[in-house]
């Protein structure tokens, strides 16, 4: 790891003044960015430690709920508010990592967490989100865990967050306070992007600003609701496919539908088409199933995941079927 | 040797002798032990698979404040053992060649005053390298296979046979991953005395190897691995980065410590290496095998030779006439494996496991049925030899009706709750049951504490608890009177801890050096009391506080009077025992049954462990919490090897991706189900005096293929490539 300066901010103005573009970077939980930086991934000038300078605060109104971006991982998903109103997300963030990453990871930074793929952690090798211009090693490589849709030529990786799938479902907004201190409010559907020509950018956080919070919008979802992840084993084993479904019912027929997955796209994944198709719908088995065969119509796999594909529409039927029978 | 003196828990004598020392912390690893000026030496692996270091690129890294120095093959300290012809007679001839056989090969050590001065620093040393070929694809190149063991009988007296089968099975490359990062802290303390805290299995090994390459006598070497956190036999060999410690303390003349990081585990210690078997089986409609014929292949590196012993378990578990067996090994761009845990018989039990299921299908028979018909429980069908005890038919009757095998559908596919398929598998385990020659001394005080010392590492296996086990059995003093001394080169010489030998050597050991005691503190209480003059020692009994005779209770003798009377200090003996005469006479194994329910989700291909059952016959059970430990721990690695564990290379690059514990997956409690173990626990009269015959790698063997042999039963869907990740399930 390359030495660094260290800087305990207080508060998010001394964190955004300390900020200087490229050098600096933040650290809350420090489960990702520490990793990173043992690996040469990452090598800031100074760290600047966010973890007083952010709410620790879950608030809640008859709007919705406003997380703090400090708020441990383990906090949300053992908040009675959110158990009670948003269980989804509580249900996808205990589906990630350990006990141990899940005391110590922020809510910001889960949403800041890098890509798994290996070739990104190995810097012996091309990567082109981690060196712009080098290649992408897993096209021809191992890409076993790659993306299915939404890639392009320059990089097929994925997004690893499991607690960010359920905030894609319940249509969350990511509040952010920039370098110059205004307060902007980005939609979670449009926070993460696709790898495009520039897979060196996970999402569209302005430089240097900080996450300070998140927003969920009061819903209906908290009865009928579902967080599948398959993966090659029970426990810290990132997703191979993972599904957030959740339904509002008026008896069997569905009023309004929301379906996400992780481990398909550079970015949480809404499958808004086959939400579109849900709605006004029975909930049936056929229905769930022709739901699965819409969202993964437009999937492509590559030499070791197409198996993603049949799993992906498996997934969400189960998902689906459990929203209304677990 | 200070730490398994901890005062015993509740449960004692069961409890484990170094328990509170390593949930408390206080029981060090190698890595853990303070010596005065350490500095930290760090490894930087090549970046490529083949190739000529052209050029060193140091510059920067020696400018960081901290960097002591740099050893490279460029100016590495003279080592007699790796110069010249030795080559590679101790393995990579770490900075004695500049070139390249596998990626990641150590090619410098950075040693600097701090760990992050050394890592930093490390992070800037890179090479630059002639390009050339290489290859990391086990199935690229045609490699013949060559006889491995003597034929038996003829293929022409099978080839008719009414149900033959044919099948291949291939499994990936698993990693040890033990909890213990390998590590080294060497430190000369004359010109040619060497002193190292060591992760190893061996200590007298370490000694030995050490001494060769370094061209000292192994007893200028003082080895200390007082406690293994795992191994599963990567700690059966010195490794490069011991030697590298032990040079660089030797350039800079002060003591260098050296820590792997986890994804240089995955390629500077061994591993098991991937395999193909073929496997042909003929039987008669009644389901009498007439004949096996079972090939097979396991990688090893460019520098070194290393087969597993694949098909050694098809020779000897089932009475077979007609038998050939053929191996080969196929060198890649890939560091040495080495033994992991029931090497050889783990991957070769997939085999003829899996394949035995395979025909039980096709015969329409019982799989259980068709083992009991088969197994060769007499005698050892290779050697001729009788079995000196072979329980193994017992094993399979007693799992059954442990298990249930009465609700098992015999028809794939039919047996189904919602959307999960359940299903029923059995597989056999055998293991060759060694033992070696081992010494023990027992030191004994007026108190009646008294002392038990062996250089025997113990990886976690309860060999220490053990050895107080059998020393409190054979003395009559209580365990929490005894301490146990172990895992130092000062103490008598022991085999590694390896190949389930262990327990079968020491306790051999121990029981001798307490018969020793016993005639020795006779010899002093003759002075008190004639009776003992002729006594022999299974007539004399200790007590916490003196000595008797049995069935005479005016002899007994305080061991304050013997001690005063006879003006003692501390009564020493010492005693060596191994295997003899009865190695001529009997052939010796441990075997096991293993049982388990999976339940397979028929949409989802995902697998879940439902209950798993293991009998084994191990002889003589010395401390049964222990022993199903062994075997528990055993079954978990086994889910890991049917159900996750792999490392793949990428042949692109010739190099292993996702070599960390994110990437490699091996168990979790989440995968593991209820795991029900016991044990015949009829002592095996011949093996030693304790009757005890090893555990650690038979719990392990068969255990993939009664998993897969279930996901069969439940899916009618044979998985014959390991691991079986959800993605095979649903795309076969």
């Amino acid at each position: 790891m390359k030495p660094f300066q260290y800087i305990k901010a207080t508060d998010t103005a001394t964190a955004l003044f300390s900020a200087k573009k490229q050098k600096s970077h933040y650290v809350a939980g420090g489960t990702n960015q520490v990793d990173l930086m043992k690996d040469n991934i990452n090598y800031p000038d100074t760290l600047i430690d966010i973890t007083t300078a952010i709410s620790k605060d879950i608030t809640a109104t008859d709007k919705g709920i406003i997380i703090g971006a400090m708020v441990r991982n383990s906090t949300i998903a053992n908040d009675k508010t959110v158990k009670d109103n948003y269980p989804l997300l509580a249900k996808a963030i205990l589906a990630g990592a350990t006990p141990q990453i899940r005391n110590m990871a922020s809510t910001g930074g889960n949403l800041l967490q890098r890509t798994r793929c290996p070739y990104f952690f190995d810097t012996a090798l091309p990567c082109n989100k981690r060196k712009p211009g080098s290649g992408c090693s897993a096209i021809k490589g191992d890409n076993r865990m790659a993306a299915i849709i939404g890639t392009s030529a320059e990089c097929i990786a994925v997004h690893p967050s499991d607690m960010c799938i359920a905030l894609a479902a319940l249509d969350a907004t990511v509040q952010v306070t920039t370098k110059d201190g205004s307060k902007q409010s980005i939609l979670f559907k449009d926070f993460h992007r696709l790898p495009g020509t520039t897979p060196n950018l996970d999402n569209n956080l302005p430089e240097n600003a900080l996450i300070t919070g998140i927003k969920i919008p009061v819903n209906n979802f908290y009865k009928n609701f579902s967080y599948l992840k398959l993966r090659d084993r029970d426990s810290y084993a990132f997703a191979l496919i993972s599904v957030a479904a959740a339904l509002d019912m008026n008896d069997e027929t569905i009023k309004d539908a929301r379906l996400a997955s992780g481990g398909v796209a550079h970015k949480p994944w809404r499958w808004y088409e086959a939400e579109a198709f849900l709605k006004g719908k029975k909930a049936t088995q056929a229905n769930f199933a022709q739901a699965a065969s819409i969202a993964t119509k437009g999937t492509k796999g590559f030499e070791h995941n197409a198996f993603k594909i049949p799993m992906l529409k498996a997934a969400i039927e189960v998902a689906l079927t459990n929203c209304i029978t677990v | 040797m200070c730490f398994f003196d901890e005062p015993t828990t509740a449960d004692s004598p069961k409890a484990r002798v170094e328990g509170i020392a390593k949930v408390t912390g206080k029981g060090k690893y190698a890595a853990e032990y303070d010596v005065a000026g350490v500095v930290h030496g760090v490894l930087v692996g090549s970046t490529v698979a083949a190739g000529t270091i052209i050029k060193m690129h140091t510059e920067e890294a020696k400018a960081i404040p901290g960097v002591i120095d740099i050893l490279s093959h460029l100016n590495r300290p003279e080592v007699p053992g790796l110069s010249g012809d030795n080559k590679t007679k101790f393995g990579l001839p770490i900075f004695y060649t500049d070139k390249i056989f596998f990626s990641g090969q150590p090619i410098a050590l950075v040693v600097a005053e701090t760990l992050e001065d050394a890592f930093y620093a490390a992070s800037l040393v890179y090479a630059d390298y002639t390009a050339e070929d290489f290859n990391t694809d086990f199935n690229k190149n045609k490699i013949d296979l060559k006889a491995d063991g003597k034929e038996r009988g003829s293929f022409a007296a099978w080839q008719n046979a009414a149900i033959q089968l044919e099948s291949e099975y291939t499994i990936q490359n698993e990693m040890h991953s033990p909890m213990e990062m390998h590590a080294t802290i060497a430190e000369w303390t004359a010109g040619d005395k060497l002193n190292l805290y060591d992760k190893n299995q061996g200590v007298n090994g370490v000694q030995r190897f050490v001494g060769g390459v370094f061209g000292i006598p192994p007893e200028n070497i003082h080895v200390s691995s007082e406690f293994v956190g795992g191994a599963f036999g990567s700690g059966l060999r010195v490794w490069p980065h011991t030697l590298a410690a032990a040079m660089a303390a030797k350039q800079l003349n002060k003591p260098v410590k050296v820590v792997l990081t986890r994804p240089q585990m995955f390629v500077m210690v061994g591993y098991r290496p991937q395999s193909w078997q073929h496997v042909k089986i003929g039987a008669d409609k009644n389901g009498n095998v007439l004949g096996i014929h079972h090939q097979a292949k396991n990688t090893t590196s460019l520098y070194e030779n290393f087969k597993d012993n694949i098909t050694g378990i098809t020779r000897k578990i089932y009475k077979v006439e007609n038998l050939k067996t053929e191996s080969a090994i196929v060198p890649l761009n890939m560091s040495t494996p080495i033994y992991m845990r029931g090497p050889g018989d783990c991957t070769g039990a997939f085999g003829i496991e899996s394949a035995m299921d395979e025909l039980s299908y096709k015969l329409n028979m019982d799989p259980k049925e068709l083992r009991l018909k088969n197994t060769s429980v007499i005698n050892d069908p290779d050697s001729g030899m009788p079995w000196s005890t072979n329980f193994l038919n017992e094993c399979i009757t007693q799992g059954a009706e442990k298990i249930g095998w009465e609700n098992r559908n015999p028809v794939p596919g039919k047996k189904i709750e919602g959307d999960w398929q359940i299903g029923y598998g059995m597989a056999l385990g055998f293991w060759n049951s060694g033992r070696q020659r081992t010494s023990t001394a027992i030191q004994l005080e007026k108190t009646g504490k008294l002392t038990v010392q062996c250089a025997i590492t113990d990886i976690g296996t309860g060999t220490g608890t053990g050895m107080r086990n059998i020393a409190a059995k054979n003395t009559g003093i209580a365990s929490e009177k005894i301490k146990i001394e172990l895992g130092d080169s000062d103490l008598p010489k022991a085999p590694s801890e390896g190949g389930s030998t262990g327990l079968a050597s020491v306790g051999g050991a121990v029981v001798a050096a307490c018969e020793a005691l016993k005639i020795k503190l006779a010899t002093y209480a003759a002075n008190q009391n004639a009776n003992y003059k002729t006594i022999k020692p299974e007539n004399i009994t200790l007590e916490n506080n003196g000595i008797g005779i049995k069935n005479d209770s005016t002899a007994f003798i305080s061991f304050d009077e013997l001690w005063t009377k006879n003006n003692l200090d501390t009564v020493k003996v010492e005693a060596t025992s191994g295997p003899g005469d009865e190695r001529k006479n009997f052939a010796f194994c441990s075997v096991i049954a293993h049982y388990c329910i999976v339940q397979v989700h028929s949409k989802t291909g995902k697998i879940k462990m439902q209950r798993m059952v293991s009998v084994a016959d191990g002889g003589t059970i010395v401390n049964e919490k222990a022993a199903a430990n062994q075997v528990i721990g055993a079954n978990i690695g086994g889910i890991g090897m049917a159900l996750m564990e792999e490392q793949l290379a990428d042949n692109n690059f010739g190099r292993l991706v996702a070599n960390d514990f994110a990437g490699y997956h091996f168990a979790t409690n989440a995968d593991a189900p209820m795991i029900e173990v016991s044990f015949i626990g009829k002592a095996d009269p011949n093996i030693s005096a304790v009757g005890s015959k090893g555990l650690g790698e038979v719990g392990l063997i068969g255990c993939a293929a009664a998993i897969t042999n279930a996901i069969y039963n439940a899916t009618g869907k044979r998985m014959r490539d390991l691991p079986v990740t959800p993605d095979k399930v649903i795309m076969s």
